[in-house]
């Protein structure tokens, strides 16, 4: 990939992967409200805050699972919260995603689950398919296990083997749901390992819904916070930079890990 | 030899925004060692790989042998992402299935990266060796006979539990026992009705006319009678019962194996066979002759629906099906009815208890509960019906 260092700041505008206006979620009612955030191209970027403040319900609207109420979540010229069906597929195909607990196919060894995108929008033959397959196991190191089955290997085994799903057809776009959920420190930090290494390769835009400190310094370009008390996105920059001057306290404790006593 | 390779036409709105890219592909002798060159000319990526492959695998056939090393040449590759490096992951395990080198030149930095992590533990598999049919017959010997020894093991464990019961009851979880004799009884009324008059009828309807030959119409009513009440009532009654009750012990079992409930249970101290097994056991003992009971009665009067508009009264048809059967045969289908019902609860359970994981895994317990149960279920109707004859029943 021609692009340049995700971090670099240059004087070009940068090219936005997905752009949200404000964009209101939640289930029966809001629970944040007029998110708006721009995701660049080949950039890692964190959306985290507090359990049950709508993370992965805004991953549910930007992966066009469910409809905001309102707002545009537009994904390579397409507003997914007004397209037709026949855009959301089009558009599908420019992302992929990595459950939180992989959500690999049962009963199908990892070979055939990465295999499976490929069988559906393409017309490559059986062999290219399985080393297309196997190459994108290899480079999340599991190219040794790709007869094995989901239940046979360990839960990162699992994730790895599920983000080797993700990226079966090549997708600009992969978004991530706690990844290190479950995972011990050392499996975790392989795994943000891995996610530099084929943002760095592939220029591939990781969109990560986490609140794991220590994943998100380490590999996170940006990090967006949400509040669901406040019910809004209440930070966006940098990890260190909110950590050390962002104006909210609340965004400075969650990043300096202060415990928030009750009163 | 040299072509050009475009993209499939259903990629056509891929992730790449470079449009149709195409990748030219030239395989030649190497300059030194009797191996072959693959040297790529511009984007290997999603679009271009399908024809690229191609065109490689025409140039190179597979089984050709006494070829040197192979080697990718990237030097003029444009573009290279996961899936065009597949390729390299097709050359290099072509290279080692005929014992041969394989080298990439003209990668560096973090093409080089991916190209080395798409062939980390990418050396071809042996097959294993094919299963030989004696083999083949062992081992079906060996699980058969394993989960005969399994049913036997849980039988036992079942037996010791209920001794534990029957001396302390308040170790029954009663609620739990009548609500089973709630839904696996009074729930499966309407369809044992139905199955029940529909088979008492049918006996009748085909055996009417071979029967009218002999002038004996209305011996069809100790046919009915017979069949029904030693065999068919309690026979369909348990078959429904494995249907919805066996199957339902192993998919909730199942589930609860699956989500480690089970595994809760025991933390607790909690035995498993106690808390889920005998209420669900003793539900369905208690209510299947109650049941049965019931469809023999339809299944006597579907036989009139037939003898009825035949010009027999229901006080003749009555006499004869009493002049039929004695005290015996009913008792006869009563305790049948009671083992059914203990065969199907307990193979039901056992399936949910030894479910394994994954998602198929209930699935295929239930399906076990079902196919053992109703095989379960004949084979002790066979046994009980000689048993019974050597009495003299």
């Amino acid at each position: 990939m021609p692009s340049s260092s995700p971090t670099s700041s240059s004087n070009t505008p940068r090219e936005v992967a997905i752009a949200l206006r404000g964009v209101t979620i939640g289930y029966d009612r809001p629970i944040v409200e007029g998110i708006d955030l721009d995701i660049y191209a080949g950039e890692i970027m964190f959306i985290g805050g507090g359990s049950g403040c709508g993370k992965t319900t805004l991953l549910s609207n930007m992966t066009a699972l469910r409809k905001p109420f309102a707002g545009s979540i537009t994904i390579a010229g397409t507003d997914v919260a007004t397209a037709d069906d026949e855009a959301i597929a089009r558009v599908r195909r420019r992302f992929g995603v990595m459950y939180q607990l992989g959500a690999l196919f049962g009963g199908k060894t990892l070979l055939e689950n990465v295999r499976l995108p490929l069988e559906e929008f393409t017309d490559l033959s059986d062999r290219a398919m399985d080393d297309i397959a196997r190459a994108k196991l290899g480079l999340v190191g599991l190219g040794a296990h790709a007869h094995k089955e989901p239940s046979e290997i360990s839960g990162g085994m699992q994730k790895r083997a599920a983000i080797a799903r993700a990226l079966a057809l090549d997708p600009p776009i992969i978004f991530l749901d706690e990844p290190s959920a479950g995972l011990d420190p050392v499996t975790s930090a392989d795994l943000d390992a891995l996610i530099v290494a084929l943002n760095r390769m592939l220029g591939t835009t990781f969109v990560i819904i986490s609140h794991e400190l220590a994943s998100i310094y380490a590999i996170g370009h940006r990090f967006a916070m949400l509040d669901g008390a406040r019910k809004r996105l209440v930070a966006l920059g940098t990890p260190t930079e909110l950590r050390d001057s962002s104006p909210d306290p609340w965004v400075r404790n969650f990043l300096n890990r202060v415990p928030t006593a009750e009163t | 030899m040299m072509a050009s390779a475009a993209g499939a036409s259903e990629r056509g709105d891929s992730a790449r925004p470079s449009g149709r890219s195409t990748a030219t592909v030239r395989v030649e002798p190497a300059s030194s060692g009797g191996g072959v060159r693959v040297s790529i000319e511009g984007d290997l990526i999603a679009d271009s790989i399908g024809g690229a492959r191609e065109t490689l695998e025409n140039a190179l056939p597979a089984k050709s042998s006494g070829v040197g090393a192979i080697e990718l040449d990237l030097t003029k590759c444009t573009e290279l992402d996961a899936s065009g490096v597949s390729l390299a992951v097709f050359l290099y395990r072509l290279a080692k299935s005929r014992g041969t080198e394989f080298r990439v030149v003209g990668a560096d930095g973090d093409r080089k990266l991916l190209v080395d992590l798409a062939l980390r533990g990418q050396d071809p598999v042996a097959p294993l060796p094919p299963i030989g049919l004696v083999r083949q017959v062992g081992s079906a010997s060996i699980n058969v006979a394993a989960s005969v020894i399994d049913l036997v093991r849980f039988i036992g464990e079942l037996s010791i539990v209920s001794m534990q019961v029957a001396r302390n009851p308040r170790l029954l979880r009663v609620r739990d026992t009548i609500a089973g004799m709630s839904r696996h009884g009074t729930d499966a009324v309407p369809v044992v009705s139905l199955l029940g008059l529909l088979i008492g009828t049918i006996i009748a309807f085909q055996t009417f006319d071979p029967m009218a030959k002999y002038g004996a119409k209305l011996q069809v009513a100790d046919v009915v009678a017979i069949s029904i009440v030693r065999e068919l009532g309690p026979l369909i009654t348990a078959i429904i019962l494995a249907g919805r009750s066996g199957s339902a012990f192993a998919a909730e079992i199942g589930t609860m194996k699956v989500t480690q409930e089970l595994d809760a249970l025991r933390t607790f101290g909690i035995d498993a066979v106690r808390f889920l097994v005998i209420p669900r056991i003793l539900a369905v003992v208690l209510v299947t002759p109650l049941l049965s009971v019931y469809a023999t009665l339809l299944g006597v009067a579907g036989g009139f629906l037939i003898l009825g508009p035949e010009g027999f009264t229901l006080a003749q048809y009555l006499d004869e099906v009493r002049g039929a059967l004695d005290i015996g045969d009913f008792l006869q289908g009563l305790a049948k009815a009671a083992v059914f019902a203990l065969l199907v609860g307990a193979i039901g359970c056992l399936a949910g208890m030894r479910t394994g994981q994954g998602p198929g895994a209930v699935g295929l317990s239930t399906t076990r509960a079902v196919v053992a149960g109703i095989v379960a279920i004949v084979v002790a109707d066979a046994v009980l019906g000689s048993f019974f004859y050597a009495l003299g029943i």
